[in-house]
């Protein structure tokens, strides 16, 4: 369960988030949709940690970000904006990094490694080097280090953004799955098929607010709009930085 | 700020930063070959300049004389030292061009000018600027003017006065240098190397803390974890010390292979260099470490590229290097402020050491005390700027 109040944010004169309120729910996918520039990135990164809000809260599982940013991250699973690799490290040597900064035992970290391998199809370059991975191997090395600590939450920004088909089929399924694991799934995107095929919930944002809310139902029957991309145009009132 | 929860992931970190500094082939040509050239060329410059000091003992004096039928007993009494052999035919050239050490030119009237009682001319060739004839230089000048001494005397004597009456003054140099305050001119270069291998040691992995997570975009995925920031920089930090160290215990071992490499009989002085010297030199400079690569860390959280990182840090280790340059060229005596100045203390004790000298208990905890609250200082800064999520992002 993640809940944004009032959410606001200033980069100096600009204003990135003008007071975000949004809930996301436990066994549900949600999708923050919105034009470049909307402020979905930072909004994601005041969930999971990297910017403190000039005012409003945070509360992961309950948890406020700002007073207790540690006990948040660690019911969160996160596929940040960046996803840079180490190119001398390999692709398991990722995850068991990460398992260690969560301060999962040896034996343990190998055993969840094994089975994150296995889960997103990584067992052919699981041992090689991330150095030259591909875009899709490069996605899943950072979706499996992400998951190393079987986070409830998981958080992800963009995460189809330049895979190809099989990959993004791949992460698709990876979030259904969290889905009907019972977890509370929240990633953002500003491609619409996936967001109506994929999501339970959409949060419209434009211009560092929401502008519109619901299941993607709710969405079109309140814009009267027959395509979720109409109401979509419809709900951020212009086609500007539509991707 | 550093607790009792930055420790146990600031330990991840430092494997992680290990296994990957292993692995990189500039971390490990920076920590490894680069240490190796302080010594390198400390041997190279002792063979060359032993070979300018043994010259003389070893080559005896060749001198080139032109008009030697004018000064017959000027040549008999230079004759008994060294080898008289015929000028080259023009004298300048050949002593420009170094084919020989020096020429002296006899003209025709010194025959006629010393008869008379007058100076008689004689003109030594010579380039002051070699200093490989230095040594044989030196020799014909004293030669010469013992001559000169002898023929005054002889002049005195016929006179019927005392040759000791026109030298009031009996001066008697007392050499005091020691072999090792010798070796220790040449050695003086070693607190510089100090100071560089430090910084050349860690500086790959200290650029990585900030600069390079950022550039490759991994320092974001990295922040998310639920860890406190602060140990990203001590764990970091903490593995660039940790080539740091290895890079100057490298060359510190190549110090002490210098003796075996450059024996005195063929040096003219001892370089004694024993573990004991060198293993006290170590520690003097661990505090020192740990505020070098503190400082690194300090220029990585600030930069925006490795490259511009590693800009910084090049003229940030001159900074310290200089009073290890000055040191070397004119060793000074320690004042008080000295010993609490981060390196400066550290290179003034060094010298010290090298020169074979005693260093009293309350210098090593001065120069160590100072540098530890430095790098305390620094450190606690880099945290401070790390945690500012500010840098993080190019904003």
């Amino acid at each position: 369960m993640i809940v944004l109040e009032e959410v606001r944010k200033s980069f100096g004169p600009v204003e990135a988030l003008r007071g975000v309120s949004f809930e996301v729910g436990n066994g549900q996918i949600t999708g923050l949709l919105g034009p470049n520039g909307a402020g979905k990135t930072t909004a994601l990164r005041t969930v999971y940690g990297v910017i403190a809000p000039d005012a409003g809260r945070v509360h992961v599982d309950g948890i406020d970000l700002a007073t207790n940013r540690i006990e948040a991250q660690r019911r969160l699973g996160i596929l940040p904006h960046a996803q840079g690799l180490y190119g001398r490290l390999t692709a398991r040597e990722h995850v068991l990094y990460f398992a260690g900064l969560h301060g999962m035992a040896r034996a343990t970290a190998e055993a969840r490694a094994d089975s994150l391998v296995e889960l997103l199809g990584m067992q052919e370059f699981a041992d090689r080097r991330t150095e030259g991975f591909s875009q899709g191997q490069r996605v899943k090395v950072a979706l499996a280090r992400a998951l190393v600590h079987d986070p409830h939450n998981v958080v992800l920004d963009e995460p189809t953004n330049g895979l190809d088909v099989a990959a993004t089929r791949a992460v698709r399924a990876l979030l259904s799955r969290l889905r009907e694991e019972g977890r509370c799934v929240l990633f953002s995107s500003h491609v619409m098929q996936e967001v109506s095929a994929l999501c339970d919930r959409v949060v419209v944002i434009a211009r560092g607010q929401v502008v519109a809310e619901g299941t993607p139902d709710e969405l079109r029957r309140a814009t009267g709009k027959a395509s979720l991309e109409d109401a979509f145009v419809a709900a951020i009132g212009s086609e500007e930085g539509l991707g | 700020m550093i607790t009792r929860e930055t420790w146990r992931p600031a330990r991840v970190v430092l494997r992680k930063e290990l296994a990957d500094g292993l692995r990189d082939r500039r971390t490990l040509l920076m920590a490894l070959v680069f240490p190796l050239l302080g010594p390198l060329t400390l041997a190279v410059a002792l063979h060359f300049a032993s070979q300018t000091l043994q010259k003389v003992e070893r080559e005896g004096i060749t001198l080139p004389v032109a008009g030697r039928e004018h000064a017959p007993n000027l040549i008999a009494f230079l004759g008994a030292e060294a080898r008289i052999v015929p000028a080259p035919a023009d004298p300048e050239a050949a002593v420009r061009a170094g084919d020989v050490d020096a020429v002296l030119v006899i003209p025709p009237e010194y025959g006629a000018r010393l008869r008379e009682g007058r100076p008689a001319p004689v003109r030594l060739v010579v380039d002051e600027s070699r200093q490989q004839s230095a040594g044989v230089v030196a020799a014909v000048k004293a030669l010469l003017a013992a001559w000169g001494r002898q023929a005054a005397a002889q002049r005195l004597v016929a006179r019927g006065i005392h040759p000791s009456l026109v030298e009031p003054l009996a001066v008697e140099t007392v050499d005091l240098a020691t072999p090792e305050s010798r070796a220790a001119i040449f050695l003086s270069i070693l607190p510089y190397f100090v100071v560089m291998s430090m910084f050349m040691g860690g500086m790959a992995v200290a650029i990585d803390t900030t600069a390079g997570e950022r550039e490759r975009q991994s320092l974001e995925p990295l922040l998310v974890n639920p860890v406190p920031r602060s140990a990203f920089v001590v764990g970091k930090a903490a593995a660039a010390a940790a080539f740091s160290a290895l890079a100057l215990a490298e060359t510190l071992a190549g110090f002490a292979l210098l003796p075996a490499l450059l024996p005195p009989e063929r040096l003219g002085f001892a370089v004694r260099l024993g573990p004991g010297v060198l293993l006290r030199v170590l520690l003097v400079a661990l505090p020192l470490l740990l505020l070098a690569n503190a400082l690194m860390a300090l220029v990585a959280v600030r930069a925006r590229s490795f490259r511009q990182a590693q800009t910084t840090i090049s003229f940030l280790m001159l900074v310290p290097a200089i009073p290890g340059v000055l040191l070397a060229l004119s060793p000074v005596k320690a004042h008080g402020w000295m010993l609490v100045t981060p390196f400066l203390a550290e290179q003034v004790i060094v010298s010290r050491l090298v020169r074979g000298e005693a260093v009293e208990p309350v210098a090593w905890l001065a120069a160590g005390g100072a540098s530890l609250v430095a790098a305390t200082l620094v450190l606690l800064l880099t945290v401070k700027l790390f945690e500012s999520g500010r840098l993080l992002f190019d904003r």
